[in-house]
């Protein structure tokens, strides 16, 4: 597969008050960005269990984006702050494991900036189609 | 009150504002029909224009939401009160103007008239095609002219009601290619306007403020210099969904600017407009900090007079702009700016501290503008028969402070006065209590409710349909939204796709699902197929999905069996030029979608029928207002207080500030609480125990007998009310406790009451503001230098011979309540400020007081020797507030006062429902203030109180006890401290001691599920089998 007909494959789990909805801003504001993220919501991104970060890299996942609100914007006081904390250990274990930690996002996006997600977006698949498809991907596809 | 047979269960809001919306909300979960009129096109009010707020710097976007039982308060940029989340039991009437009244009390006959906005909202897809083809463009008065729109337009992207209008200015000359582009036909440019009749019986006037006009002083070169703008202009600058998505730049040249001004005052505090706008300070602060985080390196100087930093937490948040900050506040009002007009660099010449002239340049001068009137005051009033007082706000009583001159009229917010968002809630929640106790036979009459089970009397739906143990048949229903979302996502595409789905039985196109034919389609296909499961793919979940869960419930099934494909705003909106992408991508949403809610679940919520009583704790003015409120609107209340007799703080409270008698209020109150059939007062009684949930609380009361006895109730109640007040802090300084010639505020009050000759001989006195606790957190006592006022002007009329000094960091009367510094100058008292690096010091030099302050005008100290010095000691929390949080389980706030749930948007509650707090207990507060807020609470208290059931639970996380380990992770990590491990349940393998998440506390963040080693915990609606659904089953190719 060419550089250039590579199209990144991004799961994104995004918090129901903020980057859920700044994603929706992106939509009402008629911002554009590539269409390669797909998003799953969840109430809080300190519910993003790392199984479900790594189960989609595992189902072949070029990217995973996790959303939250900004640090002291919580809709839950602190949940952002525990995926914060998840995100860093998890990042460790996939570098322990030899996987590539990079293809892991954590994004403070708040529901007013719908700019700001579509920038992620666009910057992320940027990134992932110049690091090309993961390997995980190539080696569980059957 | 009298008994009113003909009044009507139904209230009038005029006003859409963060108030009226939140008054609207509690009269509608108290079970009242309410009419919420706005005269803009959509509602939202000044708060909808601001980007953040103070102190908290959050948005509020969901904290704020009806998910939560709130309206929200952006609905410009927020997606919460949307149309479709909209309570049943509000009529929103926007575009609309009150023009009559007639009647009374309990039943008014009100007359609106309805301006055409010529588009209907019911069939506004919000395409934005009338926007694209109008020729017509015109300044923005949302983004404060800071940007343009057209005459066929929406005020920002989301807006309530979620629809554009047509704003037939002069320059609109009906070309009408709005009407023939719009593809739903919503717009009729022939729309006239009409008027309507409406039956209420009470109304409540929530119509805010309007900005001080900054070309009433020309100084100032508003208009003239690009360069100066007003705050809500900033504001607009500032907000991530402003003209300049959150950059602020200059307007001369579009550059970022590197030194800012704030003049603060503009428009408040002078001679034409003498009162405080109270919220001014603690903008330009929050504008400051903002322009810190966002310019590096920016010079941010705010010039003022007065620091008025006087509720809860903006002490911290004044002295964070200051220190982490290093925002410069310099204490003068500027009289001018010039102009360089080569660089349009702007020039302030001011004294410093010292008095010595200094000349500075700044890039941008931000005018803090005050609050007037709003705009039509005087013909609402006209119409409305009641009266404003004397700065054209609205008039109301001390004792009364939410009642209007005409009886069942009642008045919240910046009408009443300038005010913080927090105190507009406060005001909001109360005027809704006050109306509840009017309209008391009524409450409960529309049992609906805004979220599942959208009824509180379990009629009117059908019986909801087992499916459990059924094979899962989905059934997917694809809005084309032509042309938004078919223009280009080929919907048939993906229809044919979805028919290919695992147990997609069903596939129907829709046109528009949000009409209501295309609904009972919905409905006739889920009975007619037998679906089990169904996937809208659609819109957004968070405008949408509490539409279509209503309509699978009125299908009969578990609105839980539901999961929407948001295809519309991310994917068909923002995907434009990838039609093949979008289409690859809807395809992708629908698969997931169909693989979610192949395994959901339904979700219930438990139902309690509230005990018939509340619980209020503390006797003073707020726990007696709130009992009374309940107790007239039917309810049994038992009111605990644990002094031998009611009354708290106001039995010392002989005069105030303005022309009433406290003493009156305090017999009045007491006399009506002891004498009401339906309160049970029980002094010399203290809480020792409290367990339970809204609805069902259990709390054991410990009173001692007059003959020594001990003895202890039982009281089972459904909310439970804190107002347990605040004190006077007495302890050493300034010689205090060491010399009887120093004493506090409340002890001279005591002198001018009883024995008001003392007075007479006195030669001097000196009041010293801001007498803080040693060693503890600093706030502002927020009511001392009223008061302070008012004992030296009381001095000054008993002995204008006495000279009289304050001694003040800043002088905090805020609103109205400058009145009274201005009478305190006028009559003579001195008033010199001292700082933390310049304290006075009082020490005794044989018989006589010598007191040292430091003159910063001089720079030189001066002594003084007074008769008496009257310190304003600091308001501290009651004794004992520590263990009654600890009993209740609630949090405190820095400064020791109750925490509530949010600061701004819930200022009453607490994060575990059915428990509130007002009055002192909350923050210090005046006798006004604590009257609104004990009937706020009371208000909040009623809402639960007049349901048949309260539903608690839904989606929140379950334990699976049996693979409970008892690790405490979850005790540990909840943000709230809602797990509890209880030794009397088994865990694994039968061991004693397991978690419990009690599903009426839990607040559905799934934060404890993503930690659980075990996994033993779910968050319903979210389990782990439904998110991992998602991802797996490879992706579409093509």
């Amino acid at each position: 597969m060419s550089d250039t007909d590579f199209e990144p494959k991004i799961v994104a789990f995004l918090c129901n008050w903020c980057t859920y909805t700044g994603a929706d801003l992106a939509g009402t504001s008629r911002i554009q960005y590539p269409p390669n993220v797909r998003i799953i919501r969840l109430m809080c991104s300190g519910s993003v269990d790392p199984t479900y970060v790594l189960k989609a890299l595992l189902d072949g996942a070029d990217g995973v984006l996790i959303g939250g609100c900004h640090p002291g914007d919580c809709h839950y006081q602190s949940g952002n702050y525990k995926a914060r904390r998840r995100v860093i250990a998890l990042k460790e274990i996939l570098k322990q494991a030899g996987m590539e930690e990079d293809r892991v996002w954590l994004r403070w996006i708040s529901a007013s900036e719908g700019q700001r997600f579509a920038e992620t977006v666009a910057k992320m698949t940027e990134f992932l189609k110049e690091k090309g498809p993961s390997p995980m991907r190539q080696k569980w596809a059957v | 009150m009298p008994r009113n047979d003909q009044s009507v269960g139904a209230v009038l809001v005029v006003g859409g504002g963060v108030g009226g919306m939140r008054a609207a909300i509690d009269l509608a979960e108290a079970g009242l029909k309410v009419y919420l009129v706005e005269n803009m096109p959509w509602i939202g009010g000044r708060v909808a224009q601001l980007g953040y707020m103070f102190p908290t710097h959050d948005c509020v976007l969901c904290r704020g939401t009806s998910d939560h039982g709130y309206g929200c308060t952006r609905p410009s940029i927020s997606p919460a009160f949307l149309d479709f989340n909209r309570h049943p039991n509000i009529e929103i009437l926007t575009n609309t103007d009150l023009i009559g009244v007639t009647g009374r009390a309990g039943d008014f006959t009100v007359t609106i008239r309805h301006r055409p906005t010529y588009v209907d909202a019911e069939r506004c897809i919000n395409c934005g095609l009338c926007a694209a083809v109008c020729p017509v463009e015109l300044p923005s008065p949302f983004e404060e002219k800071l940007a343009v729109r057209k005459a066929a337009y929406k005020m920002a992207p989301r807006a309530l009601p979620d629809s554009y209008i047509v704003d037939k200015v002069p320059r609109c000359d009906s070309c009408r290619r709005c009407e023939g582009i719009c593809p739903t036909g919503a717009i009729h440019l022939d729309e006239e306007p009409y008027e309507r009749g409406l039956r209420v019986g009470a109304i409540i006037l929530s119509v805010g403020y309007a900005l001080s006009d900054p070309t009433e002083y020309g100084e100032f070169g508003y208009g003239r210099y690009p360069n100066v703008i007003h705050s809500m202009q900033y504001e607009r600058l500032a907000s991530r969904s402003g003209p300049t998505e959150g950059v602020v730049l200059r307007p001369s040249d579009g550059k970022p600017p590197k030194r800012i001004a704030w003049l603060q005052c503009i428009g408040s505090r002078d001679q034409k407009y003498p009162y405080c706008s109270s919220i001014c300070c603690m903008y330009a602060t929050k504008e400051a900090m903002i322009a810190k985080e966002r310019i590096p390196g920016v010079h941010c100087q705010i010039f003022m007079m007065d620091e008025r930093a006087f509720n809860k937490e903006f002490n911290a948040y004044y002295e964070q702009a200051r220190e982490k900050y290093q925002v410069e506040y310099t204490r003068c009002r500027i009289s001018g700016i010039a102009e360089d007009p080569e660089t349009h660099d702007l020039i302030l010449r001011y004294p410093d501290e010292r008095g010595r002239m200094q000349e500075e340049r700044f890039d941008l001068v931000v005018l803090s503008v005050g609050a007037r009137p709003p705009g039509g005051a005087a013909d609402l009033a006209r119409v409305l028969g009641i009266e404003l007082n004397p700065y054209g706000f609205c008039e109301t009583d001390k004792f009364a402070p939410l009642e209007t001159s005409r009886p069942g009229i009642y008045v919240c917010g910046t009408f009443q006065s300038p005010k913080e968002i927090a105190e507009t809630i406060l005001d909001a929640a109360g005027a809704a209590g006050d109306s509840m106790r009017l309209l008391r036979e009524h409450l409960g009459e529309y049992p609906s409710s805004r979220e599942y089970p959208f009824l509180w009397k379990p009629d009117g739906l059908p019986p909801e349909r087992d499916v459990s143990g059924e094979p899962p048949r989905v059934g997917v229903f694809l809005c084309r939204c032509t042309p938004t979302l078919d223009g280009t996502v080929d919907v048939d595409e993906v229809a044919r796709f979805a028919q290919t789905l695992p147990d997609v039985v069903y596939v129907q196109p829709l046109k528009y699902g949000c009409f209501k034919e295309e609904q009972a389609a919905i409905r006739q296909a889920i009975v007619e197929r037998d679906l089990n499961r169904v996937v809208v793919a659609a819109c957004s979940h968070r405008t949408h999905e509490p539409l279509f869960q209503k309509v699978v419930r009125e299908a009969g099934l578990n609105p839980y069996l539901l999961e929407m494909a948001n295809v519309r705003e991310h994917c068909a909106w923002c995907h434009v030029d990838d039609p093949h992408g979008a289409t690859r991508k809807a395809k992708e949403l629908v698969r997931m979608a169909v693989a979610r809610v192949r395994v959901a679940e339904p979700v219930h919520k438990l139902a309690v029928r509230p005990v018939n009583r509340a619980l209020v704790i503390g006797g003073g003015v707020s726990g007696m207002t709130a009992a009374l409120t309940i107790a007239d609107a039917g309810y049994d209340v038992t009111l605990v207080e644990r002094e031998p007799e009611l009354g708290g703080n106001l039995r010392h409270v002989y005069y105030v500030a303005e022309e009433q008698n406290p003493q009156r209020l305090l017999r009045d109150l007491v006399n009506r609480v002891v004498g009401h059939e339906r309160i049970q007062v029980l002094t010399s009684t203290e809480l020792i125990s409290h367990t339970g949930r809204v609805g069902d609380f259990r709390s054991v009361l410990r009173t001692v007998r007059s003959d020594g006895n001990v003895v202890e109730t039982e009281v089972a109640h459904a909310v439970t009310i804190v107002a347990t007040g605040g004190e006077e802090w007495r302890g050493e300084a300034f010689m205090y406790g060491r010399d009887p010639r120093v004493i506090t505020s409340k002890d001279l009050e005591e002198i001018v009451v009883y024995r008001p000759e003392r007075i007479a001989d006195l030669r001097q006195v000196v009041f010293i503001q801001c007498v803080r606790i040693p060693n503890g957190v600093e706030y502002c006592s927020r009511v001392c230098c009223t008061n302070t006022m008012k004992n030296a002007i009381r001095i000054k009329m008993l002995n204008p011979e006495c000279q009289v000094v304050i001694l003040y960091r800043d002088i905090i009367t805020y609103g109205f309540r400058e009145a009274f510094y201005t009478e305190a100058r006028r009559r003579g008292v001195i008033f010199m400020r001292y700082d933390d690096e310049h304290k006075p010091t009082v020490r005794s030099v044989g018989p006589q007081l010598e007191l040292v302050a430091w003159d910063p005008t001089f720079q030189r100290e001066v002594p003084y020797y007074p008769d008496m010095i009257v310190l304003s000691m600091a308001i501290q929390p009651s004794s004992g507030t520590e263990d009654l949080a600890r009993i209740l389980g609630i949090p405190l706030s820095t400064e020791g006062f109750f925490m509530e749930a949010h600061l701004k948007m819930r200022p009453m509650d607490f994060t575990a429902e059915g428990i509130f707090v007002c009055g002192m207990a909350h923050y210090p507060k005046f006798i006004e203030e604590c009257i609104a807020n004990a009937q706020a609470t009371a208000g909040r208290a009623l809402t639960f109180l007049a349901k048949d059931r309260i539903y608690i639970g839904g989606v929140v996380a379950e334990v699976d006890q049996a693979k409970c380990v008892g690790c405490l992770t979850c005790v540990r990590t909840c943000p709230f401290t809602i797990p509890k491990v209880r030794y009397e349940d088994l865990g694994v393998g039968g061991i004693k001691g397991a978690a419990y998440i009690d599903p009426a506390l839990c607040q559905g963040c799934g934060t404890c599920v993503a930690e659980c080693p075990a996994k033993a915990i779910q968050l319903r609606a979210y389990r782990d089998e439904q998110i991992m659904a998602q991802p797996l089953g490879g992706w579409v190719i093509g």
